[in-house]
């Protein structure tokens, strides 16, 4: 079979190509929001631990801050996937999408709370002293000085975190979502041939992650020169 | 105005103040000198509250702060300016938001008001023009001018300098000593950590020498340069003057 007459049977016959398009509208939809939930559990995780590690507050949220990034770290995305959808979700009747939101938003939490907190720590404590001795608050010289200052460090380290969980969204077919990756493989089933699908899923990912990677360097070149400013 | 009483500081089993007694009246102008590791940096940053103390109390306007809850805390500070040695600007806010950011927050000025009053303290310090600019576009003297208008912006009673100077190049000092001189003559109490002799030989009412975690002498400029009494005192002088 010639490569023009495989192209047509894996993607033209039957409207196949549906199941990619479909697959990465669904991979997109899950990294999407799970990115939102991973930002702000991220941020509320890295800002207990930091007002922990400086003044010694918090000691019991931190305990479950750190409790969470162990957890979470420490197992493998698909596993805890399978514990969501399987065990905690398993009696509630929820959309597997939401679920695989849910647990990769968790997931992708902790990697942001620890990259958020590396963020934070690097702001020079004397930041910190400068809106005390004003008369501001922990709470507002955290959000109006010490956090915007460590977002602007971490933004490239943040946004690379967005790439890795595209791909991550990979594992969703484990509870039978029709991913993009799903959707490669559901065309090689049927087809039984492998090449063709298995390659288009791939160059799709890595169209994504070069554009993404590209765009996340023009950020840094562009926070660079605004620091000259 | 600031009344301190057995005031002692440890970091962890390094005890850092030893029991200082201290006065500071309205309108006085203290300077503190003494070797690094005296506790200088370590008592002025106290009387804020930036570092809790160990033991001992302090009372501002008659009343005792050591024990006070956190949101005291921060109507007491309102009250004091500080100054830094490193400046701590706000490196992402242009200067005028620097000035404006804490009398706005803190709802004491709208943002106009606070616009109005960053205006006049940039005339005051002389830097009128960079009221858009950002931090990083500063030189290291005009920096520390912006950082006393940012403190002067909260219309504090108090002026806490922690060795303004100690990190300017030796041309920018000048300008800063003479901008915190017609802060003097305007009337401010001031406390003051500085190496900068002539600076305390000029303005200040009163010289404390600090040595070891206590005040070891003090007196007017005067008689305090030209005939200190305590040895260590003088053996600091012979080196510095």
């Amino acid at each position: 079979m010639d490569f023009i007459e495989s192209f047509k049977q894996n993607f033209i016959e039957n409207d196949r190509w549906t199941y990619l398009t479909d697959g990465l509208k669904t991979t997109l939809f899950i990294t999407f929001f799970s990115v939102i939930i991973g930002m702000v559990l991220g941020f509320i995780v890295a800002v207990i631990r930091s007002t922990y590690l400086r003044t010694g507050k918090l000691l019991i949220p931190d305990l479950l801050c750190r409790l969470y990034l162990t957890v979470i770290r420490g197992t493998p995305v698909v596993v805890q996937l399978l514990i969501i959808y399987f065990v905690i979700f398993a009696s509630v009747p929820i959309s597997k999408t939401l679920v695989a939101v849910i647990a990769f938003g968790i997931n992708s939490g902790a990697y942001v709370a620890e990259i958020v907190r590396g963020g934070i720590m690097a702001v020079d404590n004397g930041q910190l002293e400068a809106g005390r001795s004003l008369g501001l608050d922990y709470r507002q010289t955290m959000i109006s000085i010490v956090l915007p200052q460590a977002f602007r460090t971490v933004l490239p380290a943040l946004a690379n975190e967005c790439i890795v969980l595209l791909k991550e969204t990979s594992v969703a077919g484990y509870i039978a979502i029709a991913d993009l990756t799903k959707g490669g493989d559901i065309i090689r089933s049927q087809t039984f041939s492998a090449f063709l699908p298995l390659i288009a899923v791939a160059v799709i990912y890595l169209v994504m992650v070069v554009v993404l990677t590209k765009l996340v360097s023009i950020l840094e070149r562009r926070l660079a020169a605004n620091d000259k400013r | 105005m600031i009344n301190v009483k057995g005031l002692k500081k440890s970091f962890g089993k390094l005890e850092v103040l030893k029991g200082i007694d201290e006065n500071i009246k309205k309108g006085e102008k203290v300077v503190i000198i003494g070797p690094s590791g005296s506790g200088k940096s370590t008592f002025l940053r106290c009387l804020n509250l930036l570092e809790t103390p160990t033991a001992g109390e302090i009372y501002f306007d008659g009343k005792e702060i050591t024990h006070l809850h956190d949101r005291e805390i921060n109507l007491m500070r309102r009250r004091m300016g500080m100054v830094f040695q490193h400046f701590n600007l706000f490196p992402h806010l242009s200067i005028r938001k620097n000035i404006t950011l804490a009398p706005v927050k803190l709802g004491i000025m709208s943002q106009a008001e606070a616009d109005k009053k960053a205006a006049e303290l940039l005339e005051r310090v002389g830097l009128p023009d960079k009221a858009n600019d950002y931090p990083a576009r500063l030189s290291g003297g005009q920096k520390q001018r912006i950082a006393i208008a940012r403190a002067l912006a909260m219309n504090p009673e108090v002026m806490l300098f922690d060795e303004p100077t100690s990190a300017l190049d030796p041309e920018m000092v000048g300008e800063v000593l003479e901008l915190m001189k017609q802060l003097a003559a305007d009337g401010m109490t001031m406390v003051v950590v500085t190496h900068e002799m002539g600076f305390a030989r000029e303005v200040a009412s009163r010289v404390i020498f600090m040595s070891d975690g206590y005040v070891v002498e003090q007196n007017t400029p005067d008689k305090f340069f030209t005939s200190p009494e305590n040895q260590r005192l003088k053996d600091f002088l012979s080196k510095v003057l």
